[in-house]
């Protein structure tokens, strides 16, 4: 199976939709799902393949690294296709006003998002976010509302100045080492990058993805945008895209950046992001912009994991990550549904919800259980294992980010559970007054929701298995800098000449 | 004048020349409110930014780096990776300029400003009214639906 395909196949589709829909009404309403269908398919042919013989590596077109660019599909890469596409999936858009142009949009989406998990070239990874932050911009604007537009200029200035910071860093990368591939930038960053410039370039970086991955302090962005989207797009950009930002720094602390004061910037972002977060959340009074802020929060615990070298950090992250990645897409839309059958999202109307529409609060509830991370969901799971990670290096920042967690899940729990003390509220004047639908989760669009629900239990009864397999998952991406040397690491050297 | 002390001048010409487009662009997106100024500090800090890139493959002894059939032995070219590069930054600095300039016109549309702080007011504005529309009926309308009911 070659890496290549899940990049290709949905952006082919992207630019053969239009026609397909001229030819063929019936033929264009399914083509973006088959074609998403097919990456997902393609997702498990791959995953399946890695695990059996190790990571794939391909080089495109031929052309051998440094002067190619290089795919290298390793379990963390294939895990985050099958998400991308999976997710794309079940988060598919509705069209509310031009579906063609929205399908279109997601399945750039989605083949900018494979590239971003599966590029192995710092660049290439540059233009994959780029075409990841273009659909995002576009699927922003899908309502077509004044608010969405402003919601997603906004967004766009701050993160186009982001992706200009990171290309400089980029380009301070290539200018101290003579290449961007990955795994050469591992091998040769000891000598030429570990220095101040390393360091600037790193934050440079930082910056620049961190916007999408609603890090600390380029996010203000993350509650206008979630608030004026629709709730489809909201849960994808807050449970795939910002994750695949997060991804790019992953890659870049744990092959270039290994071992240096890289790993203490990014604990402390992370820490500073959790914290502003959650605090945000406490305060705020409309209940997607409380999950916006919450997911800020989730992010920040994934890059603290992220700081922690070696597998353990690795395998955390990947934890905190999958669980949000999980909940906070059925939370956006257990939250869109609510707001839709009452016109408003605000705290208010949510009271003694519980008793029109049992199964969506429970749900809810059971969703926010989890966030917080009571056992023996798998939120539990994440939180303990980011603990754990953070308690084996006993340094001060260390034990200071433990407390946070701490802090944190307290803090969630003070208004996650204020929620569910609305919705379980038992005041007959009050519900009577709001004129619920009857059941208002039970409709069509309930179907995801009840899927990553369903995903959430699962994944309690098959915490052994998966806990094994993040474990090799989390070597096999903490090897990244291992694969030995290229043998055409030295065409282009640091002088940039060619002979 | 040496080829090093060329070199240098040249170096500090340009990454000088760079680094003050990325400042002046970076002042105008975070200082100024106007939209139209914000995107075209923008396009300066990504005009800056490619040209540290491209002067990171630069050579001033070097020659371009096409390979015609007579190559001549023993010449320099400059690295074209970095030229390869910025091409395509280029490419998706415009489009994404072009976009945002149609979002603008939209913007504009709907809010009647190009003011920055001021659209970020109305969408915060905005998000408050669709609460506090949800709120204020629920807290005037209580004796009336409870009138209703009894």
């Amino acid at each position: 199976m070659n890496p290549v395909l899940p990049i290709v196949i949905p952006m082919l589709a992207a630019l053969l939709l239009p026609m397909a829909q001229r030819a063929h009404a019936i033929a264009g309403r399914w083509f973006g799902i088959a074609a998403t269908a097919v990456n997902v398919l393609i997702a498990i042919g791959l995953w399946t393949s890695v695990s059996n013989q190790g990571p794939l590596t391909e080089s495109v077109g031929g052309f051998i690294a440094p002067l190619g660019i290089m795919l290298r599909a390793d379990l963390f890469a294939v895990l985050f296709v099958f998400a991308v596409s999976a997710m794309a999936l079940l988060l598919w858009p509705r069209g509310e006003n031009d579906r063609v142009r929205e399908e279109t949009l997601m399945l750039l989406l989605i083949s900018g998002g494979c590239g971003m998990a599966l590029s192995a070239d710092l660049f290439n990874l540059y233009v994959f976010y780029e075409l990841v932050a273009v659909a995002s911009y576009g699927l922003i604007t899908s309502r077509a509302s004044g608010a969405s537009y402003a919601a997603a200029l906004r967004f766009l200035i701050l993160s186009a100045a982001g992706s200009a910071l990171a290309l400089l860093g980029i380009a301070m990368v290539y200018s101290a080492t003579g290449t961007l591939n990955l795994v050469q930038l591992a091998q040769l960053a000891p000598e030429s990058l570990h220095g101040p410039l390393g360091m600037t370039a790193f934050t440079l970086m930082l910056l620049g993805f961190g916007v999408k991955a609603e890090l600390f302090p380029l996010n203000t962005w993350v509650p206008e945008v979630y608030t004026a989207a629709s709730a489809r797009v909201s849960a994808y950009l807050a449970g795939i895209v910002s994750k695949l930002a997060l991804i790019v720094v992953l890659r870049l602390v744990m092959t270039a950046y290994a071992h240096t004061d890289a790993t203490s910037l990014l604990l402390v972002v992370g820490m500073i992001t959790a914290l502003s977060g959650e605090l945000a959340a406490l305060r705020a009074t409309d209940l997607r912009r409380i999950l916006s802020y919450s997911s800020i929060g989730q992010l920040g615990l994934a890059a603290m994991a992220f700081s922690i070298p070696g597998s353990l950090g690795v395998m955390a992250g990947t934890a905190v990550m999958l669980h949000h990645l999980v909940v906070k897409p059925a939370l956006f839309l257990l939250a869109e549904q609510w707001q839709s059958s009452s016109d408003s999202s605000s705290m208010a109307r949510l009271t003694g919800l519980a008793s029109r529409s049992p199964w969506s609060a429970a749900l809810f509830l059971l969703l926010a259980l989890s966030l917080i991370g009571i056992p023996p969901l798998p939120g539990f799971w994440a939180k303990y294992l980011l603990i754990s990670a953070l308690l084996t290096e006993a340094s001060v920042w260390q034990v200071l980010a433990t407390g946070l967690v701490i802090v944190v899940t307290v803090v969630k729990t003070v208004y996650f559970m204020g929620i569910a003390q609305r919705l379980y509220q038992r005041d007959a004047e009050e519900s009577s007054r709001l004129q619920w639908q009857s059941e208002v989760g039970l409709q069509q669009p309930f179907t995801p929701v009840a899927v990553l629900g369903g995903l959430v239990v699962l994944s309690v009864l098959l915490a052994a298995p998966l806990g094994d397999t993040l474990e090799r998952l989390s070597t096999q991406t903490v090897e990244f800098s291992g694969v030995p040397a290229m043998r055409s690491a030295s065409i282009v050297t640091s002088e940039g000449a060619l002979p | 004048m040496n080829l090093e002390a060329q070199t240098a001048v040249l170096g500090y010409v340009i990454y000088g020349g760079a680094a003050g487009l990325i400042i002046i662009g970076l002042y105008a997106m975070v200082m100024k409110r106007h939209l139209i100024r914000v995107l075209l500090g923008l396009s300066l800090l990504e005009a800056g930014v490619n040209l540290s890139l491209v002067a990171a493959g630069f050579r001033p002894d070097a020659v371009a780096p096409i390979f015609s059939g007579n190559a001549v032995a023993g010449l320099t070219m400059v690295d074209p990776v970095p030229q390869a590069l910025i091409l395509t930054a280029i490419v998706i600095g415009v489009g994404v300029l072009a976009l945002a300039l149609a979002m603008t016109i939209k913007v504009q549309r709907a809010y009647d400003t190009l003011d920055t702080r001021q659209l970020a007011e109305y969408l915060a504005v905005e998000q408050m009214a669709n609460t506090k529309s949800s709120i204020e009926p629920a807290d005037t309308g209580e004796p009336a639906a409870s009138g209703s009911t009894s």
